[in-house]
């Protein structure tokens, strides 16, 4: 399965790799660690003309700390790294499960941070090989106008499946996009379009530099759990990341709580109803209450292979509840 | 751009005029007729292909070759060093942790890569860390116990009793 022809270059700074990326618009596509990106172009998902190689712009690799500022994570991290760095390890577990059930081992090592976060939404009818594909109309997202999922809709249905999305979204991290116009700090939620045809939003120049996090409170628990097929290789098919925050003194309120979801739409899901907890004792009504909450929510659709789309839906309540209680428990202990 | 590209494999230097889109892989199979890595499935999911670059396991199929620029990478041919095989590879032999032979030397690295990193690895991180090779005639269990015996020979003192491999 040969790559496309296409031209290479690797910029040494960020501020090149931006006006590079603005100056050939569509036609150019950041690579980072290229998992994904090189999938999508040996199956003939994608077509740039110019790869732009990030591995060599500085400061992008590094982890930092501190009791003020919390965690900042540049965005050519790889899972790998992030996982074994034994800051992330004490204070941020929920990142370490969360990076550790992405792909495999190889995959871990390759991929990175930002690369993870911007990564492309998935479909069975899209990521489909390029020579199955050819039986089906194209869809909305390879430029035709059907899909595939919803064979009425105008739009396109493909899922969010990032891991990293998530637990991140949960601790309540910002992003630093760089760019024509500067560097630019938003919420993470903002990253995300919400369109699957193009769910990033990142314009043409733009790219994510770094992923902030606050830093971790104490009496604070996080977990994400993920539903898949197998222990290794897949993407989730549902993803459940909880951040909860006691309050200090026994009677177990709660002080600050965010529930996050993947793969049950088409861009990562923030529960707001979770900050309703907050200031509230945790009571098991309160938790069935939540996990209500976020199956109302939560939208599967037919668009992934393995398990049923009623399967996981019906999953969603036992995955909060269970991270839930494995939060809480890891923010008494 | 300068298409001339130093790659330090197998602990030798190469000077290669790489394509843009030349994986690593092809780079090692077609160019350097270094078979040894195999071609899998090519998008990322078998781990056939695993090598190591700069100690950390990577997939040659998704590699691009220009990007290994400056790297150190190691592939099967380079695991036995002044001509002895590796404790991994000659417990493989002794375990008999070879069927049809495809997977072999993908896991090997990825095993390496473990024992480099972690000397004396339990049996669920030996499992971890071989999950992204798929062994299609399914032989894991032998693979994993010769993973342990190799790990069990690297350890500074000897096991009592003249037990030399640790059983799962």
């Amino acid at each position: 399965m040969k790559l496309p022809k296409f031209e290479y270059a690797a910029p040494e700074s960020l501020g090149q790799a931006c006006r590079l990326l603005e100056s050939r618009g569509e036609e150019a596509h950041p690579i980072a660690g290229g998992t994904d990106l090189l999938m999508a172009l040996k199956n003939r998902q994608k077509f740039p003309k110019m790869l732009v190689d990030l591995g060599a712009v500085p400061n992008l690799s590094r982890i930092e700390y501190s009791d003020a500022d919390g965690l900042r994570i540049g965005a050519m991290v790889s899972l790998r790294r992030l996982a074994a760095n034994p800051i992330v390890r004490e204070k941020y577990p929920i990142l370490v499960q969360a990076a550790l059930s992405v792909g495999t081992v190889q995959l871990q090592a390759m991929g990175t941070v930002g690369g993870n976060l911007c990564q492309d939404t998935c479909c069975m009818y899209f990521n489909r090989s390029a020579m199955v594909r050819q039986s089906l109309e194209p869809c909305h997202k390879l430029g035709g106008c059907i899909c595939h999922v919803v064979s009425s809709s105008e739009e396109c249905w493909a899922a969010y499946t990032g891991d990293l999305a998530p637990a991140l979204l949960a601790l309540g991290a910002s992003v630093s996009m760089a760019g024509p116009g500067g560097e630019q700090r938003l919420p993470l939620q903002e990253l995300f379009s919400g369109d699957g045809k193009r769910p990033i939003a990142l314009r043409p120049g733009q790219l994510l530099a770094e992923i902030q996090v606050p830093a971790a409170p104490p009496r604070s628990g996080a977990v994400y759990l993920k539903l898949r097929q197998r222990e290794t290789l897949d993407y989730p098919l549902l993803g459940v990341a909880v951040h909860l925050t006691l309050e200090r003194g026994e009677n177990g309120h709660c002080k600050t709580a965010a529930l996050a979801m993947t793969a049950v739409d088409k861009a990562p899901i923030l529960l707001q109803e979770a900050g309703k907890l907050a200031g509230r004792k945790l009571t098991e009504a309160q938790i069935r209450e939540l996990a209500r909450a976020a199956y109302k929510r939560a939208h599967p659709m037919k668009n992934l292979y393995g398990l049923t789309t009623k399967y996981r839906l019906s999953m969603v309540e036992v995955y909060v509840e269970m991270a839930v209680r494995q939060a809480l428990e890891s923010a008494i202990h | 751009m300068d298409k001339t590209v130093r790659i330090n494999i197998n602990r030798e230097s190469y000077e290669l005029e790489l394509e843009p889109n030349q994986t690593l892989l092809d780079l090692l199979r077609e160019q350097l007729g270094m078979t040894g890595t195999k071609k899998g499935c090519e998008i990322g999911a078998c781990g056939a292909c695993t090598v190591i670059i700069d100690g950390e396991p990577a997939l040659s199929c998704m590699t691009l070759a220009l990007r290994c620029r400056g790297k150190e990478v190691i592939t099967i041919e380079g695991m036995a060093e002044n001509g002895r095989l590796h404790p991994l590879q000659e417990m493989a032999i002794e375990h008999g942790a070879v069927q049809c032979g495809y997977c072999t030397p993908g896991w090997l690295l990825s095993a390496k890569v473990l024992l480099d990193n972690n000397p004396s690895p339990t049996l669920d991180e030996v499992r971890s860390a071989i999950s992204g090779n798929i062994c299609r005639c399914t032989g894991y269990q032998k693979i994993e116990e010769s993973i342990l015996a190799a790990a069990g020979r690297s350890l500074p003192a000897p096991a009592p009793e003249g037990e030399s491999s640790p059983r799962v």
